[in-house]
């Protein structure tokens, strides 16, 4: 079977990774600025991880569901690179 | 790719449910074991069949038992690659070490943390573990596996693969696709209310098998939800550990300061000190939580940094009044028993989080709930296991013509995940009460051999399952569903009937004790051979009549 642009891997892809990848921003970007505003580390991490869960199954559906595959992977990974700079540059401000 | 948002999601319910669906089955059916890990603990090791019992005496009790404790071969050799040089010859130094119980152990289980000065994370300790009699501080034979809390509940979210915690991550994604699942097929099927009472048991074996798919998923489907959620939750620092990759020197940071703020100490001072007695500072927590109307048994102990100036000994208590799990932690000095600090009560985070960990892992006085847990998880089962024959049935027919082997093989898979799986199950138990009390010399230890034996049961199915499969790709029933049926139907009473001669503890004896632990799985034993002869016998009724059908149908074709 060749793969394509259309073939489903790109959209399995797209779900697993893209959205593990902006999740991950998520937590880290709530992680550091609940903590930045003053929450506990570990109250952030669990509030975080809460929503974080509930934020991957709805892009893992909107994978499958979006109609361009581009713009998929341009909110998954664009978000994702913004989140965990910020998380970043956050921590950097706090140590 | 897909024409339509419901067929988008009903590509993504098919594809992600049939290949995830094998890993959700067995997350379900030992989750439900799960809810009784403890009492199959009693029935698989006989010399702790005594009632529940409080954590002892530490002074007289715990300590000598502690003092005697040092890490196994195998825990040194598994952490040797994680040190830089060779292993310590000898572990002095304990950062940690507790005791853990709850309302339904009578034996106690205890765990020790060694400093390892040369790990490559110096936070990194080597653990020792042992589980004793509290009432005298024997300790239990160390090869007795304790089938239900280290075999079947690990088994549960881990898949009782270790390695970089590849088990945890395949149930995580599996966690993930059930939520995706239930979601999708609420957007499959539109009549969403009607499907709560359509049951066609009549029908045909593909509409029924359909309905009853569709009824378990939506009359279950807050549990399931509830239960992948939190299940992720539980395990989200392995998933996400941003805690302790990119955000790890934010982490530092934050346990710095709550040291602080809290007078605990984070590290040791390097100043030897001797410890007071711990039984003074677990007297003074049962008065203080006595004082706040609170039950008060201990259900967690723990030192931190043991014979350092700065250790510290927490009492945490059982939390089977509430969903949460132990609590109301209380910190004392250990070289003076001097009050350090109690634990401020919960936030609004934490106490969502403990809720909804809290009602995962059930550590409540709750027997309704805890059936409820169990009737849910089978639930599950059903619903996962009618995705698979729905898949199976509405496909066989066609791959047959077509000479493709796609049905056959996901029906072999299917009755190895849900009958094989029940067998593994009963091997596991066989070999339990078979194997001798001690083995000969240079026999593997006791405990793996009966995780031998499950592994083993459970491939002899999958081959029998293979071998058996051939009919699915003449379009016709699988033999191997009601031949497993039947060996379900001998094995299960077989066991209680071992447990009998070898423990002397038969059903007559256990009920007229009131001894449910035993009592209860010998019961759902006999109850499970019940279910595999009722369903031996509907299959080979079914067998019976299909070629008929077909015949019929076919006589008509031609007609």
């Amino acid at each position: 079977m060749r793969i394509t642009g259309h073939h489903p891997l790109w959209r399995i892809a797209a779900a697993v990774l893209g959205g593990y990848a902006f999740t991950w921003g998520f937590i880290a970007l709530g992680m550091a600025g609940a903590f930045a505003l003053g929450m506990s580390f570990h109250d952030a991490e669990h509030l975080t991880a809460i929503i974080g869960f509930l934020i991957y199954l709805v892009l893992f559906l909107w994978a499958f569901a979006a109609r361009s595959l581009a713009r998929v992977w341009a909110v998954t990974a664009g978000g994702a690179l913004v989140m965990a700079g910020a998380a970043s540059l956050i921590q950097h401000q706090l140590t | 790719m897909f024409q339509s948002f419901r067929l988008s999601m009903a590509w993504l319910h098919t594809w992600f449910g049939l290949t995830l669906g094998f890993v959700l089955m067995v997350v379900f059916f030992f989750g439900a074991l799960s809810v009784f890990d403890r009492e199959i603990d009693r029935w698989a090791v006989p010399q702790s069949r005594f009632e529940p019992q409080p954590i002892p005496s530490f002074d007289k009790i715990l300590r000598p038992v502690f003092e005697q404790m040092q890490p196994t071969q195998e825990a040194i050799a598994e952490m040797a690659p994680r040190v830089n040089g060779p292993m310590p010859e000898t572990y002095p130094v304990i950062e940690r070490m507790g005791a853990y119980t709850t309302h339904r152990d009578p034996v106690l289980n205890l765990f020790i943390g060694f400093d390892v000065p040369n790990a490559k994370d110096p936070e990194e300790a080597i653990w020792a573990y042992r589980t004793i009699d509290p009432r005298n501080g024997a300790s239990l034979p160390d090869d007795r596996l304790k089938i239900g809390s280290e075999f079947f509940y690990p088994l549960h979210y881990s898949l009782n693969l270790h390695w970089r915690d590849i088990g945890t991550w395949i149930v995580g994604s599996a966690a993930l696709v059930m939520l995706a699942a239930l979601v999708s097929g609420v957007v499959m099927h539109r009549k969403i209310f009607r499907e709560f009472f359509t049951f066609r048991p009549g029908k045909t074996s593909q509409r029924s098998v359909l309905d009853l798919h569709n009824l378990t998923g939506v009359v279950a489907l807050p549990f399931h939800f509830f239960f992948a959620l939190t299940g992720l939750v539980i395990f989200a620092g392995i998933y996400f550990p941003v805690g302790h990759t990119q955000l790890d020197p934010l982490h530092e940071m934050s346990e710095r300061l709550e040291a602080a703020e809290t007078g605990l100490p984070h590290d040791r001072a390097g100043v030897a000190a001797p410890l007071a007695s711990v039984d003074a500072m677990v007297a003074d927590a049962q008065r203080r939580w006595h004082e706040k109307g609170m039950a008060g048994e201990v259900g967690f102990l723990t030192l931190q940094h043991v014979g350092d100036a700065n250790g510290y000994v927490s009492v945490y208590r059982a939390g089977t009044d509430r969903i949460a799990l132990t609590g109301e932690g209380i910190h004392y000095k250990a070289a003076t028993g001097e009050l350090l600090r109690e634990d401020p009560a919960p936030g609004f985070v934490d106490n969502l989080n403990e809720f909804l960990t809290g009602l995962h892992l059930q550590h409540f006085r709750h027997w309704l709930l805890r059936w409820l847990y169990v009737l849910g998880g089978l639930t599950g089962c059903v619903c996962i296991a009618t995705g698979f024959i729905f898949f199976v049935e509405k496909r066989k027919r066609q791959h047959a013509k077509q000479g493709i082997q796609g049905a056959r093989l996901v029906d072999a898979l299917a009755v190895t995940t849900v009958t094989g799986m029940v067998l593994a199950a009963l091997g596991m138990l066989i070999a339990n009460k078979l194997l001798p009390d001690s083995l000969p010399a240079g026999w593997p230890p006791r405990g793996d051999l009966e995780q031998y034996a499950f592994w083993g049961s459970w491939l002899l199915a999958f081959i029998h399952a293979l071998a058996r499969s051939g009919p699915v790709a003449a379009g016709r029933l699988s033999p191997a569903w009601a031949e497993q049926c039947r060996a379900i139907a001998v094995l299960a009473p077989l066991a209680v009937l071992l447990n009998w001669i070898i423990t002397g503890d038969h059903l007559l004896r256990t009920l007229s004790a009131l001894y449910w632990p035993v009592a209860g799985l010998d019961l759902c034993l006999l109850a499970s051979a019940g279910v595999a002869l009722l369903a031996a016998a509907k299959l080979k009724r079914r067998a019976l009549a299909a070629p008929a059908i077909d015949t019929a149908k076919r006589e008509a074709a031609h007609a």
